[in-house]
């Protein structure tokens, strides 16, 4: 029970550095360490040979570690932790979804370590950060041991639980936020159905950000919904459904018929923490409440 | 009482607090001692097997480890009041806690790979994880160890109790309701985790344990008994605890196990679980049916109680299959009850076992009457807060089971917490808004009745005390009482600095040692302020007559004007005084020179129950009220505790940051069972051995919590104190279960309400 995988860990201080690294570790068991909160609990389930751990927490690179803004997006570096999205100004004006995700994920003591990059690449279904980065259609930025970027959109970014489109020569750098109507008003928020209120794993979760004009009509419209399918769903249904309406203009039928829509692309499965009934009835519910 | 306090009643820090935030205080998993091996137990893979080998001859072979034990090897009795606990399985196992081998080896990690290799052979059986299921009678036999005590071949422990005429009281009954209750298997959660450090010396065969017990003296004589030894080659060394609730009154496997290893290699061996172990392998709350029908007449007056209760005993026997005796006061006697019949069963599964946890029984029964009771006003038409105060217990009753109510704050708490929800509460809404207002509030009541001078069920009930008060002017108190956390150690200094007027800075309380203290039959029962308080006042009163004549004749006056104060003796006659160290010195240093130490033990004046089970138990009963308000997320099932208001008939508040402690620690707790906390298991393995998914409250969740002490200042209490330690738990789950049903207008049958259960509930009703 207390059996851990042994493990060497590799520091890289710059990019070339790291990059040299992943070339070394080509023929390799290999992992990348972040903030450790979730690969900690995975080595610690796992028994058989040595594996190199790359070490990001001393890397010094800006693409990595910062969060930078342009006239058309935002640019949030794979090793931003949960507590700097919090403190972000521009993503709680921009994004209120992204920093609402990002406070309600675990802990103040967890979300000082826990990492954007690694809430994505560990691909859970019910990672809180990354569902919020669904319903913003942010773009993955992945380094290669070419020093290359390719851009990967979020949703086909993560492909199953730990499966992500990662190759093995390749990082994720960043994810970049397109800043669309900058200037309309902005509906956008997390909600995250759990026991608790905090230390909660997700048992289902529904990110939204819409951008309506100035009559109140919508005008963009993005929806995912977590720990509702083997990976996180954008519920592209739903957000047409939405576009060009005004939210004060629709009766409890077209709540229902939006619920329904947004309940199309879930497909749970009952565990412990919920049955599959229970996640469609609150999803369905909560789905409704977000037009109320 | 109308005496002066100085420091009781005033809020005074732990004594131990310094330490304790600091992290100088040695838990059991700092301690290190020379030459120290650690040990592991290795642990079935299914929950019902036949072992058919169990080889060990890998593990033996590998470098670092020591010693390996199997039942093959060891020569030990069985465990548990029952005896029915084998500590290492042998032929096969019952539930998926059962210890198969165990090994120590020089460090963690090769006493863990030691585990690997061992092979063991299993022929996998099916279970019986139904307690309704176990006690057919073509149900196969579960566990092989028992003495026929009962003709079912799975009833663990059987009670039965009844009083007054059920069937009159029936008859004249106008309204009756009839339900079923289940409560949850949940667990302590103790921060630090079990542990045991083992010490034995081959040269003179004694037994040096540092343990976590919370009654080190039946631990002595169990552990005795276990290991075929002599109880007083065997010392026991209490380490700084960091949790009990009552998981540390049985002693369990792993402790016996601990013991062998270091008798077997002549090297301390330590111990310590994993967080999954603890899950895995600790104790939890009886899991238990309730079945209750219960009535009332025209005017709300309750009339008889008709209880049926199935215990969950799991594969062994431990403290918790007695907690009917702790259940049937409530049924008997919370509130006024004209008849009453009570039976409880504990059968046998293959389930993980259950041991004691705080309340032991009370939160289960108080939750099955509460909710019962607010059927029956439902059924009457009546309010829920007046058919409580109709029918509140009162100070003078003699309830129907012999016990005596000296004193009885229930009136008056029910009535403070009815009065303090008042105005906090949105009325009901309107049956036909349901569909419309997403959040509903509610209010639930909920009172107990527990124990609160000790409790007889043991040949003593009592505390010794040995004061020494030093050349220099320090007291020293050595308690056969222990200290798990609850803050009694505090509460005796307290005590001794009121009556001889020293510094609480100045006094040391020694309570961790078997071999030095005096005798104590341990924590439970809320029993420690009580007892260990009285057997300090006790040892006061003693030391003080052979202090005071010396101090008269110093002075020139009587013993009777003398008063300690300020670590001064004072005359209140002649307004000399003199340094409570001078006349120590004074007695101590002239010839014929005396010791300034005295012993005492204080055995409370309750009486053990009939074979009926009925007599006066304890020394003083403590009550308790609680009112709760809820809100309720429809949408979502979720439960939103926004304030308990919690009113407890504490005799005397003797340290009120204390008792705050025990208020608020309790509140929290009850919550978690209310709402939270569920050990889950499939066919008697568990799927939440983490605090990921086994859901403790966390800081974030804790409601608004008002305190009302009520004093009523009972004669054979310490300033008129009485127990309060586990009482804020035990009305807790009642009241929000209430809270949430008077929210929703559904019925709440089960803990813990999860949103589920909430959600299924609201779409079963429309
Ligand atoms: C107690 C607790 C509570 C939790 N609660 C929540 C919660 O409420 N919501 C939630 O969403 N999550 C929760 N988590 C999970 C976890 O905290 C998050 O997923 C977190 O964001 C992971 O980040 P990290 O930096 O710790 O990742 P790590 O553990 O360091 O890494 C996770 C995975 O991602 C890989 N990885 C990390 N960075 C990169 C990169 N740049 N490129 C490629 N691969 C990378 C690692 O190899 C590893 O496989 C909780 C975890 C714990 C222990």
């Amino acid at each position: 029970m207390l059996s851990m995988v042994d493990f060497n860990v590799i520091s890289p201080e710059s990019v070339d550095e790291l990059i040299l690294e992943i070339e070394n570790n080509q023929s390799n068991n290999f992992r990348f360490g972040a903030g450790y909160t979730d690969l900690l609990l995975e080595l610690r389930k796992q028994s058989g040979p040595k594996i190199n751990v790359i070490n990001l927490s001393k890397l010094n690179d800006a693409k990595f570690s910062a969060i930078e803004k342009t006239d058309d997006k935002i640019r949030i570096g794979s090793l931003i932790t949960a507590g700097e999205l919090v403190k972000n100004k521009e993503i709680q004006e921009l994004f209120p979804v992204l920093h609402q995700a990002a406070n309600s994920l675990a802990s103040k003591q967890i979300r000082q370590v826990a990492t954007v990059g690694g809430n994505i690449c560990t691909a859970s279904p019910a990672g809180d950060i990354a569902t919020a980065l669904v319903a913003l259609e942010a773009i993955c930025e992945i380094l290669s041991t070419k020093n290359e970027i390719r851009e990967v959109p979020i949703k086909e970014f993560m492909l199953g639980v730990r499966k992500t489109a990662l190759k093995k020569n390749e990082i994720l750098r960043s994810v970049v936020i397109p800043i669309i109507y900058a200037d309309t008003k902005i509906i956008s928020d997390f909600i995250k159905i759990g026991t608790r209120k905090s230390m909660e794993c997700a048992i289902v979760s529904l990110a939204y950000h819409f951008l309506l004009d100035d009559d109140g009509i919508i005008k963009h419209s993005g929806i995912a919904i977590g720990s509702s399918a083997p990976t996180i769903k954008f519920t592209q249904g739903a957000c047409d459904f939405l576009i060009g309406k005004k939210i004060v203009d629709f009766t409890d039928d077209d709540k229902k018929v939006f619920a329904d829509k947004v309940l199309e692309y879930a497909t749970p499965i009952s565990d412990i923490r919920g049955s599959e009934w229970y996640r469609k009835k609150v999803l369905h519910n909560i789905s409704k409440s977000i037009l109320e | 009482m109308t005496k002066n306090l100085k420091i009781i009643g005033k809020p005074t820090p732990k004594i131990d607090a310094n330490i304790r935030v600091t992290g100088e205080a040695q838990f059991g998993h700092d301690i290190q001692l020379p030459n120290m091996l650690y040990g592991a137990i290795l642990r079935t893979k299914y929950p019902v097997a036949e072992i058919i080998s169990i080889d060990t001859s890998k593990a033996k072979k590998l470098e670092g480890v020591k010693c390996v034990i199997t039942a093959d090897n060891i020569d030990v009795n069985n465990i548990s009041y029952r005896r029915d606990h084998p500590i290492l399985k042998k032929g096969q196992v019952n539930c998926i806690r059962d210890e198969i081998a165990a090994v120590a080896a020089t460090s963690k990690e090769i006493a863990q790979k030691a585990l690997e290799l061992i092979e063991v052979k299993y022929k996998v059986r099916e279970g019986i994880f139904d307690p309704f299921e176990a006690i057919k009678e073509d149900a196969p036999q579960i566990n092989h160890f028992i003495d026929g005590k009962y003709p079912n071949k799975n009833i663990a422990e059987h009670f039965h109790y009844e009083h007054g005429n059920l069937d009159e009281e029936k008859a004249i009954s106008k309204y009756i309701v009839s339900h079923r209750y289940t409560l949850p298997r949940v667990t302590h959660c103790c921060m630090a985790t079990s542990n045991m450090t083992a010490d034995y010396s081959k040269t003179d065969g004694k037994l040096t344990l540092y343990s976590t017990t919370q009654v080190p003296f039946l631990y002595q004589r169990d552990i005795a008994r276990a290991l075929k030894m002599e109880p007083s080659k065997i010392r026991i060394i209490q380490v700084v605890i960091g949790g009990g609730f009552g998981s540390k009154l049985d002693m369990y496997p792993y402790e016996p196990i601990c013991a062998l290893l270091s008798m077997k290699t002549g090297q301390p061996v330590q111990l310590i679980f994993s967080r999954e172990e603890e899950f895995i392998a600790s104790p939890t709350r009886q899991t238990m049916i309730y079945d209750v029908t219960a009535g009332a007449d025209e005017n709300g007056r309750f009339t008889f109680r008709d209880v049926r209760v199935t215990l969950d005993n799991g594969a062994y026997t431990s403290w918790g299959a007695t907690t009917p005796f702790v259940m049937m006061q409530t049924f008997s006697s919370l509130y006024q009850c004209p008849a009453c019949r009570f039976d409880s069963t504990s059968v046998y599964t293959n389930n993980v076992y259950a041991g004691s946890f705080r309340g032991y029984g009370n939160p289960q029964a108080t939750f099955a009457l509460e909710r019962t009771i607010d059927m029956l006003a439902e059924e009457i038409g009546m309010s829920k807060s007046e058919i409580r105060i109709l029918n509140a217990n009162f100070k003078g009753e003699i309830t129907k089971q012999g016990l005596h109510f000296n004193t009885c704050g229930h009136k008056e708490a029910l009535e403070t917490v009815i009065e303090k929800v008042k105005g906090h509460t949105h009325p009901l809404v309107p049956s036909q808004e349901w569909k419309t207002k997403r959040y509903k509030r509610g209010v639930g009541y909920a009172s107990m009745l527990h124990v609160g001078g000790g409790a007889k069920i043991y040949p003593s009930d009592g505390c010794g005390t040995t004061l020494k008060i030093d050349p220099f002017g320090y007291l020293t108190i050595i308690t056969g009482s222990s200290e798990i956390g609850q803050g009694s150690e505090t509460v005796l200094a307290m005590i001794a600095s009121e009556e001889l007027g020293i510094d609480i800075s100045r006094i040391k309380v020694i309570n961790t040692d078997t071999d030095i203290k005096p005798w104590d039959v341990g924590v439970h029962a809320s029993r420690t302020s009580f007892v260990a308080g009285n057997s300090v006042l006790g040892a006061v009163k003693k030391l003080k007559e052979k202090i005071s004549p010396k101090a008269a004749q110093l002075l020139k006056t009587n013993v009777d004007d003398l008063i300690y104060e300020k670590g001064l003796i004072k005359s209140v006659i002649n307004e000399s005084s003199i340094e409570l160290d001078k006349v120590v010195r004074a007695i101590h240093f002239k010839e014929p020179g005396e010791l300034c130490i005295d012993t005492y033990f204080f055995e409370p004046s309750s009486e053990f129950a009939d074979n009926e089970f009925k007599g006066n138990v304890s020394g003083a009963y403590a009550f308790a009220s609680q009112s709760v308000e809820v809100e309720v997320d429809t949408y979502t099932g979720n439960v939103k505790v926004l304030d308990v208001y919690v009113a407890q008939d504490v005799g005397k508040v003797l340290n009120p940051l204390g008792l705050a402690g025990q208020i608020e620690g309790g509140v929290v707790m009850g919550m978690g069972y209310a709402l939270l906390e569920e050990l889950i298991v499939d066919k008697g393995m568990i799927l939440n051995p983490n605090f990921h998914n086994y859901k403790l409250p966390t800081a974030m969740d804790v409601p608004g919590i008002h305190f009302y002490p009520i004093e009523t200042e009972d004669s054979l209490g310490p300033y008129g104190a009485k127990g309060v330690g586990e009482a804020p738990l035990i009305p807790t789950a009642a009241a929000i279960a209430n809270a949430v049903s008077d929210a929703i207008g559904v019925q709440i049958d089960s803990l813990p309400v999860t949103p589920e259960k909430v959600l299924r509930a609201l779409e079963e009703k429309f």
